[in-house]
This record gives structure tokens, sequence and C-alpha cells, in this order.
């Protein structure tokens, strides 16, 4: 982190310290580290910094009275800081769409606290009617999410009948939950999958059915959702490179995740990015029509004009 | 000696905070606005700058600082003759958080929310952390279920576009469009909405006198907020501007006929709620839907390959076959 991120960072958590001891007298220092999730000395350290300050003259009565007793924390003498700093622009409009982005999901559990919440919330920020921000996310079949919530809490296997977007085929798949994912405006279920013994994502529209089973499913530690940002983890590996004109290259970036992205003469740009097989890459292809050329490697061309073929054989 | 480098430089970053504590804290309590000499003589920590250029350079850094972290330093005259804003003053009206009186499981619900947001972690704890002062740390029960929500809330015009919102101010950006067009637009800024995955204004352009989307995304240039205000006509329906396909978006309306065949008969069913379908005798499925955007459905249908042919508008069967044109020539 820059010299200047971490003083931000820092001034800010201490900013927010100060009011909280303030308004919970006696909290312990083991409280404090784990709500503001830092190590027990740097703690230590703000509350230090903390006791040197005060409002001008920095006599006795203006310094900021800090006593840490018995490892219970008491700050006086700053009145004027008994309140946080109200949120930023980033805070609440990061807090405000992540809570419509949940509220918005079919059987989530907590709907009507979020949207009590987020009411709160839009005043807060100074919104005066209510939805002046709306987060959508593709329906998608709520009796699968629902079901899927359900293994997840109770930590139990899937079946899953899945149209594969590699192949393009229908086909059963027996796996571990891990979490879920929104991208783009659709969710994702991560999870391990039995039959190809990897990590897997799968589009919530392609799952045809989903059935909780007996068996325990497990969920390794520290399972990060984002790492999955952007959802294209578990995929071919195959590196794709093309070059695609100067229409496609203003929307392309917006909705794939491009490895490396030159621009060529004439407004044309050369892309790298990871292909999720060969099936994906057709499609991606005729979609691209004749905004794509010079595509490597060969085998995606291939794939590309044999759909081609079997898409004008069906308007035959 | 990297060490001691790293001592210095951790202890410079004490004392400056430390001095930025102190300005917040005199600048909150003041009963009027100090100008920058005595923010020099009396704010522990100025003090030690050896000339007034220095000071004036410490003291441009510390505003900047905490503007960015949202602290409000407020430039006003010391007195009401004067000709220019020589005092700063923190407003407390505009520095503390209004009391929100969140109810425990409103708490816990943004609890959920803060963890789920994809990018913008920080963010989204350092806003919690804010809102639960005065709630407890709630383990959460069992295993929990883990959501990531990927709401892109990082998009840098986010935060001016929604404060114009709020605010109901006429609004004026550079913007590229679809067509790699840019040009200048003035709108009357109606609603935020987040679809597919990106962050969209809806508003009134002005000078075209329609109500339109913007991708917040195209916007290249600062949003500019004007001072005009407007108020949002009963007939704007939000509902017509969020949701559904791209193909549902757009000047060509018409009525599309989609077929699903195997394996993917199964689709429209659980996916295409507001269509009307059939079930044809040879296990075939047809799909009636308003289609707005013929060049969106096309796309949209190449994504199922094989498994899906329109059927009507004629139009759109055609444009399909010419898009894919270039991969049959191919063989050739």
């Amino acid at each position: 982190m820059t010299q200047q991120g971490r003083l931000g960072k820092r001034l800010g958590r201490i900013l927010l310290l100060i009011p909280y001891a303030i308004r919970n007298p006696g909290v312990t220092v083991d409280e404090l580290c784990e709500r503001f999730d830092v190590a027990r000395d740097e703690i230590l350290r703000d509350l230090d910094l903390v006791f040197m300050c005060g409002l001008p003259g920095y006599g006795p009565g203006d310094l900021i009275d800090v006593a840490i007793e018995e490892d219970r924390v008491y700050i006086e003498m700053a009145d004027y800081f008994s309140a946080p700093l109200r949120l930023t622009p980033a805070e609440g409009l990061t807090l405000y769409s992540g809570a419509a982005a949940l509220a918005a999901l079919p059987g989530m559990e907590q709907a009507d606290a979020l949207r009590r919440a987020l009411g709160k919330l839009g005043a807060a920020l100074g919104q005066e009617g209510p939805g002046e921000v709306a987060v959508e996310i593709e329906r998608g079949p709520a009796g699968h999410l629902e079901t899927i919530e359900d293994a997840l809490r109770r930590q139990r296997r899937i079946r899953l009948e899945y149209l594969s977007s590699t192949t393009g085929e229908l086909g059963e798949r027996e796996i571990d939950p891990w979490g879920l994912v929104t991208a783009l405006g659709r969710w994702y279920l991560v999870a391990y999958d039995h039959s190809v013994g990897d990590e897997r994502m799968f589009r919530s529209d392609r799952i045809k059915s989903a059935v909780v089973g007996k068996e325990a499913a497990d969920r390794p530690k520290g399972f990060d959702p984002e790492r999955y940002r952007g959802a294209f983890v578990g995929d071919s590996g195959q590196v794709m490179t093309m070059d695609i004109s100067p229409d496609a290259a203003r929307w392309f970036t917006d909705y794939y995740p491009v490895r490396s992205d030159r621009e060529l003469r004439g407004g044309w740009h050369r892309i790298e990015l990871m292909a999720g097989g060969e099936r994906w890459a057709a499609t991606l292809l005729l979609r691209l029509g004749r905004d794509v050329r010079n595509v490597k490697p060969e085998s995606f061309m291939h794939a590309a004009t044999e759909l081609a073929q079997r898409v004008n054989s069906v308007y035959g | 000696m990297p060490g001691a480098t790293a001592t210095v430089g951790y202890s410079r970053l004490m004392a400056r905070i430390e001095r930025l504590i102190n300005l917040v804290a005199a600048l909150l309590e003041t009963p009027r606005p100090l100008t920058a000499d005595e923010i020099r003589e009396r704010i522990h920590g100025y003090g030690d700058e050896p000339t007034s250029e220095a000071f004036r350079r410490a003291f441009e850094r510390d505003k900047q600082e905490l503007r960015e972290m949202g602290v409000p330093i407020e430039t006003v005259a010391t007195d009401p003759f004067a000709d220019q804003a020589d005092g700063y003053i923190i407003p407390k009206g505009r520095y503390y958080l209004p009391e929100m009186e969140l109810a425990p499981d409103e708490v816990a619900a943004l609890r959920i929310a803060a963890e789920s947001v994809l990018g913008g972690g920080d963010q989204a704890s350092s806003g919690l952390l804010k809102l639960s002062m005065d709630a407890a740390l709630t383990p959460s029960p069992g295993p929990r279920l883990v959501w990531g929500a990927d709401v892109a809330a990082n998009e840098p015009m986010l935060a001016s576009m929604f404060a114009a919102v709020t605010a109901s101010r006429v609004v004026r950006f550079g913007y590229v469009d679809a067509h790699g067009e840019g040009s200048s637009r003035t709108i009357e800024p109606y609603r935020l909405v987040h679809k597919r995955g990106h962050w969209y204004v809806v508003g009134r352009d002005i000078a075209r006198e329609d109500v339109r989307s913007f991708k917040l995304s195209r916007i290249h240039a600062d949003v500019e907020i004007l001072p005009e205000r407007f108020r949002i006509p009963d007939s704007f329906d939000p509902s017509s501007y969020l949701g559904g396909e791209a193909w549902e978006i757009g000047e060509e309306t018409s009525t599309a006929s989609i077929r699903f065949f195997p394996p993917m008969q199964w689709w429209p069913e659980q996916n295409m709620p507001q269509a009307e379908i059939s079930e044809n005798p040879d296990g075939t499925v047809e799909v009636r839907t308003p289609v707005a955007n013929l060049d969106a459905l096309v796309s949209w249908a190449l994504g199922f390959g094989e498994a899906v042919e329109i059927m009507e508008p004629e139009d759109a069967g055609r444009r399909l076959l010419a898009h894919i044109e270039p991969f049959l020539g191919a063989r050739r």
C-alpha cells in the first residue's frame, strides 16, 4: 500500500475508534481488535496516539482522555468525536447496492430486513423517495436457487442436471456447493464438481434441475467469493487470441475478462482471453460475426465453422 | 538500513495522523471559522513547519487528504466585509453521521450485504462500521450462506451521478454512444439502475426531448452538476427501463416466435416467465414474445447454437444467417 493509502486507512480507523470507545465505555482491547480487524499492538498504538490529541491549548483540560484499565478502554473529554463521520458516497453506494442486489434475489431470508435497512440508508444518503437506485439481478429459476441455498445451509451435496457451456450438452453432475456469486446480472453457483474432480461455476439459467442429496458436502476453509469475480474460473485454460473491430472493441471488454488488449492499425484490437472450451469459443465467434478475424488457435475457428453449418441447416 | 527508514517513515506517518486529528477536532469545535494563520499558530503539529510556504504546502495536503475521506471542510469569510473566503470550519451537521435507528436485524442484514460485495469490500466494511457503532458483534450461527454480489459500486462516475439523482439536479457530461460517437449531453437524471452487471442512469435528455438510458462506463468526462432542478413526471415508468433481455429494449417492435429444440426445450419454461410458451407434438417448444431489437435477438439466439431457431420475424432469421455468413464461406 502507498504511504498515502496507509495514512487514509489508519486515520479513518482512528476517527471511528474514538466514537466507538466513547459510545461503548469499557470495551475490551480484544473486541476492538475484532471489530476493526487489526492486531492488538496496532490498536494500542492508535490509542497512544489519540492520547496525544485534543484541542488548541493542549493542556490537561484540552487533551483527549484515554485510559486502559484491566484491558478495558475508556475515552473521555472528546464529545466532539462521539458520532462517526458520515458515510462517503463510495461507502454508502457500495453498501446500498450490495443490499439492493441481495434483496432482489429470490428466496432471500433477510429480504424484509434488507428492504427496511435500504429505506433508512437511502434516506441517510439524501434520497427522498424509495428506489432512486435500483439493482436488478436476473431472476433465473427461483426454485433452483432455494434448493441450492437449502443445501448450502445444511452443507449437503447437490445433484444437478446442467447444460455445459463447454460442450453444449446436458449432463448430470454431483457437486459440493461452496457459495453463490452474482456477475453481469446473473447468479452463479460455485462448487466442487465430483464428476471432473475440480471446482466449477454453474450459471443459473443453465441448470435444468437441482436436488439436495443426503451426503455431507465440504467447503474449503476460508472460501472467498472474491476470487470468482467476473465468473470465469474452472475454464479449459486455453488461451485464445483474435482481432476485433473498432465497433466490437467498444463493448467487448465490458463483458469478457480480457488478458491483454492492444490497438492495431485501423482501430482494430488484438485481444487475448481465456476460452471456456471449444463450444464457448465457437459461440463467441459466431456472435462477433464480421467483427472478428485472425483467430488463434485454428481449432476454435474450425469449431465456429462447424457450429455455423449446424445453425445454417436449422434454417435450411 | 531499510529497517531504520521504515521506522522514520512510520513515526512521520503517525505524526501526520496526530496533526490531522488535531485539525479535525479544532475545526469541529471552533465557534467561528479559523484563518490559516490561526491554524498555524494554534494547532499542534503545524508550528514545526519552518517557513510559511512549508506550512501552506502541508496545510493544503492535509485539507485534500481530509476532503478525500469525506470530511466536510468549508471555506468561509471570517468577517462579513472580507472580499474572500479566508476561514476554515467543519460544520457539525455535515460531519456527523445522522442517527439512523437501525434495528438489530437491519444491521445484521447490512452485515451480510457488506460481506457479499465483491470488489469494494473495504468501502463496505468501513461503511458498516459507521452504521453499527451501537450494535453488538454477533457471530453468524452455523454454516453461513456465502453470497458474492458484483455490483461494481466503484464505478468512477457513480458517486457524482448519485448526488445529482438524489438532489434532483440537471447534469451535463461527455458521452460516447454505442457507435463510438461522442457528444455532450444534458439530462434530468431520474434514476440509477444496475443491470446485467453495469450501471446506467435513466433520464430525460433535454435536447432530444426523450427519456433514455446512459451507461455510466461510456461517460468519459466529469459529471457537471448544474444549478437547475427538475421534477420526475408522474408518467415516468421505471419498470420499463429495468430488467429484461437486451432484445426487449429498442425501437424495432414486433412479436418474435422462437423454436427451442431438444436438449434445450426445458429452457424457456424456467427462464422466460413472461413469454407465451407452447409445446409441439414433435417435442420442440415454441415461444412467442414481444421484441424490440432484432440484432440483440440474433446475438441472443446464437448463444443457443443449433438448439434455437428464430421463426419470426423473418427479417431476424435473415439477419442471423447474414451474420454467420463469414464462417460458412470459410469452408469453401
